[in-house]
């Protein structure tokens, strides 16, 4: 097991700190074309919605509103517990650290389940385009574009959520072979900020998907 | 209440206030779509998730504090974001019959909705 005091930076680093430093504008860079990534999926939904209004709120009003707010509670509440690891990290709380990243992990899990569970009710309700579909009254052929979207959208942020998961598994390990302790703990920073921006991304597809024709 | 988010320094108690403002913001998003407040709800709830995001970006994101050169970073995503929106706008502005809900279809123009 490596000693966290023989930690050195690699060699085109001058000190540890510049290290972690760079980590981290390489991960707000990747983050730029995330914001890319999902922006433009925004921009289509939000075309979709002004063109389709109605048939939008029709089609919304299927969305299963209470799986997406426990779900927006258990993100937020996740990015606090991966802040938490960190600091502890950085204040050289080993047991701490570990355990508020199980808690996020667990977090993670939670939602992915509710996910799922969520994923199960749709099939039910036939809003799967072209596998299971179903076109309730006043849909249209539009309010399939709606489904098209959250099934689109909400595999993807799933996907980015999985990846986060793998990456907390990942900080596990290396925390194990004593490579992330209160000298060097860059890589959870990094971890933690991408952590975050994928609960930014719910905090946006929330009211797209959860939030039309409710009233 | 000065807040430090450097993690080495930083304490719970700012987060935890953090994340309590983002869960009444939440709550607060959820019941604008009950209000029957119509055109005006999709605004509250995209300023709302705005408010959220800048919160999350600004303390759990850590870019607060050194170093400053993050801010390029994340701006540049949201410069982007808007020639992205913007360029992409002068062609669905310039649409008649866009959008449907401000302004009558003319007869003859064949929407999605029609059908076959």
């Amino acid at each position: 097991m490596p000693n966290s005091a023989a930690i050195v930076p690699e060699v085109q680093y001058a000190t540890i700190k510049q290290q972690g430093e760079v980590a981290q504008l390489g991960m707000w860079l990747f983050l730029v074309n995330e914001t890319l990534f999902f922006g433009a999926l925004i921009f289509v939904y939000f075309i979709y919605r002004t063109t389709y209004p109605h048939e939008f709120a029709v089609a919304g009003k299927d969305a299963v509103v209470w799986c997406g707010t426990v779900n927006s509670v258990i993100l937020l509440t996740s990015s606090l517990t991966m802040v938490f690891a960190i600091n502890a990290g950085a204040q050289d709380a080993r047991r701490a650290m570990v355990v508020w990243l199980y808690a996020t992990i667990g977090l993670g899990c939670a939602f992915l389940g509710i996910k799922g569970f969520e994923y199960y009710l749709d099939f039910q309700d036939q809003v799967v385009p072209v596998v299971n579909y179903f076109a309730k009254p006043g849909e249209g052929t539009a309010g399939e574009l709606f489904w098209v979207f959250y099934w689109v959208a909400t595999s993807l942020h799933a996907i980015h959520l999985t990846i986060g998961i793998g990456l907390l598994v990942y900080m596990l390990w290396r925390i194990r072979r004593g490579e992330i302790t209160s000298v060097y703990y860059a890589p959870l920073e990094v971890v933690g900020i991408f952590w975050s921006f994928v609960d930014t991304v719910w905090i946006f597809l929330y009211p797209c998907i959860y939030l039309v024709g409710r009233s | 209440m000065r807040i430090d988010v450097e993690p080495r320094r930083a304490r719970s108690l700012p987060f935890i206030i953090a994340w309590l403002i983002l869960l009444v913001l939440a709550g607060v998003s959820l019941v604008t779509a009950f209000l029957g407040v119509g055109v005006w709800a999709p605004f509250a709830q995209f300023g709302i998730a705005a408010m959220q995001a800048a919160i999350v970006f600004i303390l759990f994101m850590r870019l607060k504090g050194p170093p400053s050169l993050r801010w390029v970073f994340a701006i540049t995503g949201f410069f982007w974001l808007t020639f992205l929106f913007g360029l992409s706008m002068t062609d669905y502005a310039t649409r008649k019959g866009w959008p449907s809900s401000y302004m009558p279809t003319r007869p003859g123009i064949t929407t999605l909705n029609d059908g076959p």
